[in-house]
């Protein structure tokens, strides 16, 4: 491949995405987009109560109810299993217990029952007919996560506690992130079909082959038996990766009642059971010198999960080996809240993570009177000293440089609230961010047809990444053809399996497996020679043939008489020919080399203090994660990145009332995400320094790295601007409002404002000022 | 009590320029019967509260969030769905300019967008970015396209004063 690279025509430029017109159009097949004769509607019934026993349901009148025709619970919807984790093959699945499993109520809104009827008016207006009783306990919902846990450790170097102890400079706080929701625009759903003892689910996941494999274990069926599609997804960023329980309501209501049955989550009910963020407690422990140089970095955090489910955000992922320091440690605990499952969101661990330790050394910067970016270059390791390996590819020093050029950093006065800007006061904050690089296991075919055009196929999906037009490029650019000359087929389960869309991992898991497919195809090409009727090609030795662009040529020279794959093909009679590929995933390797992508997030924030408005007005995002196949959808992942990491650092959050443990904003207006009009100016940079480790390409992802630091550099540039450090998210006025109703004079303050040493966490309360004066 | 199978309405909707015969429960909004009985799944539904913008279609021209309105009272009404606008081959320059300046991710919210757009240009909406950011307030991408978005409608109206 890499003797390719010098004339590219596809790879590493713009393109538009293949499926764009089917997209505008409203073509392309989401999973409720598909309808089936004779199918039912189903609606499931949720708990109304967060916790206790359920002790009975009466379903009589939803049962004679107009339209319906069955109300399934745990005394009839029949066996459904509970799913093994099984490392080989990566199942990913966070909520283990089945549906309708028992009479067990964990969080508000578990599913106690499911209404099937003739339409979805009737199945909707059957739900709410359901009665049940419940014996209720009181949820555990209290956020103050640290408070009383116990944490253990996960990573540690040197004595970080005993050089925390005797640093010239401490920073020591905590910094708190609430539940977050996924929120795609597309609602979770399931059709399913069942013929004979097959069923075809027609699903929003973002692995067709995780979620065969869960499924297939969740209804007691082979494998064969079970198919999984997923054409287009109105994207996830994690929350579609669980086969979560009304994927198993719908099969088992088709199953039991042998129609095709359709069933799309409400909004609420997506918040409440089919994952989220968990909330995270997260105290950060600095010491360095005077001249910045960290000397002890602890990291320990405590995450939200379910009663009944463990999920771990792991927030110091990265803290091991993003600053260098000789003592170093992070610990970590869950805690058992009365919340549904947890799920990995967009950047798990990475973002909430990056949110407290950027802040934490933005306070360090503060306290030290060092520029923040040079507080980050002081203390950039020379390789990653967790593993006492080399980094693959870490080009942060120069994402820095590179934002605060293009950003205007050189232009920053450091003071608090000290700069202005149209009777506005600004507020610049910096961040940097790591995400793991890696592989999924993968395979892939590509055919070569008699018509001149190829087809690729593998088991992955597209969720609104550009999957679809990276497998067109990959293939055109290999083969010497047009994108439109390449078909694509992704999203089935019967496709050779592929990666799942999630870790950020789908690109630099297809580069390999279909390369080899190519290599394999091309070989095929050259055997397929022997039968020309030209005896200048059949009576030439296979290996002195080549394929070049997908073009039959002669080794020794081959800018001689070519034949193009489509006239071999024609000339032997051959319809097509086909190469298969795979390459191994990297998550359970020994690494020799540290392998991840970096970023660096510039935030300017406005603050208008006589009205406590604080909007992010810029942002400049540096990228530092390999090759970028196609630009233009690269950079719009990364702009819809930092969007979402707008909306972490100013408005997202699930609100819960702590009495009855029931989400109250579970719509898309009281769960508040940023809009058009909330939209900053953002400059995405890409450095684009090619990671051959992980691929022949150099590709690595960006889906999450993109926003990971995002919330960080707007919480730092709050602090800029206001002076007030903002340590839980999402920042609220009411913290901005709380500061300065204490009256304290900000700007006239000299910086650094805010001195902190304070050596025992504080651990926030819900609603407590984030930074009360003592 | 609830309308039995006996209730349900036959109506007769104008849609793309098309009269569609249908039959369905009263209780059924524009945007189920669009998508569950017309089968014109390009309109999404992404919230049914009138929050995200994804199920919008235009009703005599304006903008409307079917999932707010029920389909009975439409009868003497032309709606136009993402499917009436245009087709692969002969998409409407919204649609083109959407597919030029990559104004999706995953796709969901585009129909709605992309009608929010086309209304948009016969609204009395200013001429800046920020105006069309306040314009389509209304439509939510949780891909967060919307530089792209403004982008393409941009294009479109610098166009459409040629
Ligand atoms: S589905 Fe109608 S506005 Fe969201
Ligand atoms: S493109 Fe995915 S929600 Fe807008």
């Amino acid at each position: 491949m890499a003797a390719n690279m010098g004339n590219n025509t596809l790879i590493g430029k713009p393109q538009s995405r293949i499926d764009g017109p089917v997209k505008v159009s409203g073509q392309a097949r989401y999973t409720s987009d598909y309808s089936f004769p004779g199918m039912l509607y189903a609606v499931p019934v949720g708990a109304t109560v967060a916790r206790g026993k359920l002790l009975s349901l009466d379903t009589k009148v939803a049962e004679a109810m107009p339209g319906v025709r069955a109300v399934f619970h745990g005394g009839n919807i029949g066996r459904l299993y509970r799913a093994s984790f099984l490392m080989a093959d990566l199942v990913l699945l966070d909520e283990k217990r089945p549906p309708l499993a028992d009479n067990d109520v964990n969080y508000f809104g578990q599913y106690i029952a499911v209404v099937v009827a003739d339409t979805f008016e009737q199945a909707t207006a059957a739900a709410d007919a359901v009665e049940a009783r419940y014996a209720a306990e009181r949820p555990v919902m209290n956020f103050d996560l640290l408070r009383g846990t116990e944490l253990k450790q996960s990573d540690h170097r040197g004595d970080a506690v005993k050089a925390f102890e005797s640093a010239a400079v401490k920073i020591d706080q905590v910094y708190s992130t609430p539940v977050q929701t996924h929120n795609a625009i597309e609602l979770h759903g399931t059709v399913a079909v069942w013929e004979g003892g097959n069923c075809t689910l027609y699903d929003t996941v973002q692995g067709v082959g995780n979620h065969q494999l869960v499924m297939t274990q969740r209804l007691g069926i082979e494998r064969e038996q079970l198919r999984v599609i997923t054409r287009y997804l109105g994207s996830g960023f994690g929350g579609k990766i669980s086969a979560w329980g009304h994927c198993c309501l719908a099969a088992a209501a088709a199953r039991n009642l042998n129609r095709p049955v359709k069933l799309v989550l409400s909004r609420r009910q997506a918040f409440e059971s089919a994952g989220h963020r968990p909330a995270t407690q997260q105290r950060v422990r600095l010491g360095a010198t005077a001249e910045g140089k960290l000397v002890s970095l602890q990291h320990d955090y405590v995450n939200t999960t379910a009663m009944v489910e463990d999920f771990t955000e792991y927030c110091a992922e990265a803290s091991p080996f993003l600053y260098s320091t000789a003592n170093m440690s992070s610990s970590s605990a869950l805690a058992r809240r009365t919340l549904g499952a947890a799920t990995s969101m967009r950047g798990p661990g990475a973002v909430p993570g990056s949110f407290a330790l950027e802040s934490a050394m933005d306070e360090l910067a503060y306290q030290l009177r060092i520029d923040p970016v040079a507080l980050r270059h002081r203390n950039e390791p020379a390789l990653d000293e967790s593993m006492g390996i080399p980094f693959s590819s870490r080009h942060l020093t120069e994402a820095l440089n590179m934002g605060a050029e293009r950003f205007g950093w050189s232009q920053r006065s450091s003071e608090v609230g000290s700069m202005k800007r149209d009777g506005l006061t600004l507020g610049w904050g910096v961040a940097v961010a790591a995400w793991g690089a890696g592989r999924f296991a993968s395979s892939a075919a590509v055919d070569l047809r008699a018509d001149g055009t190829a087809r690729v196929s593998c088991g992955t999906q597209d969720i609104g990444t550009g999957t679809y037009t990276i497998l067109a490029q990959l293939v055109g650019e290999r083969l010497g053809l047009a994108m439109d000359k390449v078909e694509v087929a992704i999203g089935d389960s019967n496709l050779p399996a592929g990666p799942l869309s999630g870790g950020s991992l789908v690109t630099s898991s297809l580069v390999p497996a279909v390369s080899r497919a190519l290599d394999e195809v091309s070989q095929r090409l050259i055997t397929a020679a022997s039968l020309l009727p030209d005896v200048r090609w059949s009576q030439t030795k296979p290996e002195d043939l080549q394929v070049v662009k997908g073009r039959l040529v002669v080794k020794a020279n081959p800018s001689g008489p070519a034949l193009s794959f489509s006239e071999v093909l024609q000339q032997t009679g051959v319809r097509s020919l086909t190469g298969t590929g795979s390459s191994d995933g990297t998550i359970l390797e020994k690494p020799k080399l540290s392998k991840h992508c970096f970023s660096a997030q510039f935030a300017e924030v406005t603050w208008q203090p006589e009205m406590a408005r604080l909007r992010v007005s810029r942002v400049v995002t540096v990228i530092d994660s390999g090759r970028i196949i196609n630009p233009k959808a690269g950079r719009n992942q990364i702009v819809g990145a930092v969007v979402m990491g707008v909306g972490m650092a100013l408005f997202e959050g699930t609100e819960y009332d702590p009495r009855k443990g029931v989400a109250l904003n579970t719509n898309l207006a009281d769960y508040v995400m940023t809009t058009h009009a909330d939209t900053p100016d953002i400059d995405v940079i890409f450095l684009d320094y090619p990671d051959f480790e992980v691929n022949e390409l150099g590709a690595k992802g960006i889906g999450e790295i993109g926003m990971a630091g995002v919330a960080g550099a707007i919480a730092n540039a709050t602090y800029h601007a206001t002076g007030v450090r903002v340590r839980q998210l999402p920042i609220r006025i009411e913290a901005l409002l709380e500061q300065n109703q204490t009256g304290r004079e900000l700007k006239k303050e000299p910086w650094p404002t805010h001195p902190t040493t304070k050596t025992t966490p504080q651990p926030h309360r819900a609603n407590d000022s984030p930074d009360a004066p003592s | 009590m609830a309308p039995g199978t006996e209730d349900f309405l036959k109506l007769s909707l104008h849609i793309n320029g098309a009269a569609h015969a249908v039959r369905v429960d009263p209780r059924t909004t524009l945007l189920d019967c669009l998508r569950e009985t017309v089968h014109l799944t390009g309109t999404k539904k992404g919230c049914d509260h009138g929050q995200c913008g994804a199920c919008t279609v235009h009703i005599n021209g304006r903008r409307v969030n079917s999932c707010l309105t029920f389909a009975a009272m439409h009868e003497a009404d032309e709606i136009t769905t993402i499917e009436g606008l245009g087709e692969p081959g002969t998409l409407h320059p919204m649609q083109v300019a959407f597919v030029e300046h990559d104004g999706y991710q995953c796709g969901y919210c585009t129909s709605g967008q992309i009608m929010s757009a086309v209304a948009l240009l016969k609204e009395p909406c200013g001429p800046s970015d920020q105006d069309v950011k306040e314009y389509l307030g209304g439509n939510i991408c949780r891909c967060g396209a919307y530089p792209n978005i403004v982008a393409a409608v941009q294009a479109v109206r610098r166009q459409s004063l040629l």
